[in-house]
């Protein structure tokens, strides 16, 4: 997946980008080429992630293994102490947002989430007579 | 929706320019007085607005107690469904914000307004269930600013992170709904709910549930699934259960009693306990009420598969409270089941006949569509509805009383 750094090195000429939508999986991005300076060619126009993707349910379940572990070690010491109860009440939490995270991505659809936010544009358009 | 009228004095040399009061959510019942004063020097655009707002503009507040991976996030969808459109998160702001917005209701998250993040909770050694983890003072201004009619900036828990995010903007809605672990527990949020609900959950099920909830997770086990409920259960016990005594109906889920030694926790035994004398809440119930009844639907008319449906109304005393307690054991398998059941219920508020059934069938893929479960939370909803027509008729009928009077 070729990212954006090969652009990132203009200083002084403007390079539009058409803001990305809020997809994760869409890239709409256009760049558009050096007007002035012909012989620097962009040599792929790829496709990057230009913001901050939520959080991933990778990223929660790394959190929840992760806590788990520090779970069973703070309670093999003390098993009623405060920490104890705490690193497992992080457990649950963790495992909560894991689980609504996993219900979201399973009902979402990147086209109807597009859509909701851009009904205007030309894969959104319903013919409805 | 406000209806605004704007009357204009003819002035000789300004132009005139009126604009029209921004749009505000603040209830059907709202009322403002624009007064814009025109000075008539050439250039000088001199206007002062003077806004008094008469009538309320209540807000109904419901609070909904339940520990984590109980069905709140259920019960919320089931609920805005009942009055229309679905919520979502807020548009254009923290995609990590548990807030829902929909039409008529809010739906807040108490969570976030813990006073520690997870970092100050785990040095100090609380957990989330503890009282010294939330802001209660915070959460009583802000829910009585809303239930007044005036926007506040409510904090963000980050789920994911784990740390309190920067505010957003909360606009009062007709309904607002606050969910959490604990909303019933300080005395002066209690007062301001116009109803309250509990989802008792027996250890059992819960320990069902949350398996499997968590066994596609990795890195989690039985013994990790139970050391965590086990862990959490003393704070849980001294603090977030106390407050089914407070609610106004509980929703009680207990292992069957149909199938003997089921511990496979999918058959429920389901507990609808409403308090008697709740103003503008009727008790659903069977037959008649105050009278006791066992109902086995199942017989000529209805034909139903193993373990079948059981059914059961009497009144009750609960923690000192009367209460009418409406029970159903059993699941359902068919669409015709579940309407021969509904046209025998009295009292539920529906608008017309087979709405909860439509209701069900509409969330047919939530958990417990098939159960008591879903259909108390169903039933829990229309009355919810009708507790909000009755609050806000009234409310519209005392300013003509007393101009009568």
């Amino acid at each position: 997946m070729a990212t954006l750094s090969s652009l990132s090195f203009l200083t002084t000429r403007a390079v539009a980008n058409v803001p990305l939508p809020d997809s994760k999986n869409g890239c709409l991005v256009k760049v558009l080429p050096y007007l002035n300076q012909p012989w620097k060619r962009v040599s792929q126009l790829g496709c990057g992630r230009m913001q901050v993707v939520r959080a991933a349910p990778d990223r929660i379940s790394e959190k929840v293994e992760k806590s788990i572990k520090e779970a069973q070690e703070a309670c093999s010491d003390d098993p009623v102490s405060g920490e104890c109860v705490a690193a497992w009440d992080e457990v649950e939490e963790l495992s909560a947002a894991a689980s609504h995270a996993r219900d979201q991505k399973k009902d979402s659809d990147p086209l109807e989430n597009y859509c909701k936010d851009n009904p205007e544009t030309d894969e959104c358009r319903t013919y409805d007579n | 929706m406000a209806v605004s009228t704007v009357y204009t004095t003819q002035s000789l040399n300004s132009t005139c320019s009126i604009s029209t009061p921004a749009k505000t959510h603040l209830g059907s019942h709202q009322k403002h007085v624009v007064l814009f004063r025109r000075t008539s020097k050439r250039g000088s655009s001199g206007s002062c607005a003077i806004k008094c707002s008469a009538g309320d503009s209540q807000t109904v507040v419901i609070g909904l107690a339940a520990d984590s991976g109980c069905g709140k996030s259920t019960f919320m969808r089931r609920l805005t469904s009942v009055f229309g459109g679905a919520a979502e998160p807020p548009k254009g702001g923290n995609p990590d914000s548990n807030t829902l917005i929909s039409d008529m209701t809010t739906v807040i998250c108490l969570d976030d307004y813990h006073s520690l993040d997870r970092t100050g909770r785990k040095e100090k050694g609380v957990t989330a269930l503890d009282p010294r983890a939330n802001d209660f003072d915070l959460m009583y201004d802000q829910v009585k600013a809303l239930k007044s009619g005036v926007a506040v900036d409510k904090p963000i828990y980050n789920h994911v992170t784990g740390l309190l995010d920067p505010p957003e903007l909360i606009k009062p809605p007709k309904i607002l709904v606050i969910e959490g672990l604990h909303p019933m527990f300080d005395e002066r949020v209690r007062d301001l709910l116009d109803f309250s609900i509990y989802l008792d959950i027996s250890n059992e099920v819960k320990f069902a549930w949350k398996i499997q909830r968590d066994m596609a997770e990795r890195g989690h086990s039985l013994e990790s699934i139970k050391a965590s409920i086990e862990a959490r259960k003393p704070d849980f016990d001294a603090y977030i259960d106390p407050q089914k005594k407070y609610a106004d109906a509980v929703i009680e889920v207990l292992p069957t009693q149909l199938i003997p030694d089921d511990n496979e926790g999918k058959v429920l035994r389901v507990r609808l306990i409403m308090k008697e004398g709740v103003k503008h809440f009727s008790p659903v119930y069977l037959f008649d009420e105050g009278s006791t009844i066992s109902w086995i639907p199942c017989g000529r008319k209805l034909t139903c598969s193993y373990p079948g449906i059981k059914f059961h109304y009497g009144p009750d005393t609960y923690f000192g409270n009367e209460v009418s307690i409406l029970e159903m054991d059993g699941q359902f398998d068919r669409l015709d089941e579940l309407i021969y059941v509904e046209s025998h219920l009295s009292n539920i508020s529906t608008k017309f006949y087979g709405e909860v059934t439509q209701q069900m069938l509409k969330h047919a893929d939530f958990p417990g569509s098939n159960n008591g479960t879903g259909l108390f939370q169903t039933i829990v909803g229309l009355k919810i509805r009708d507790l909000y027509e009755q609050i806000t008729s009234s409310k519209t009928a005392a300013p003509l009383e007393a101009t009568k009077a």
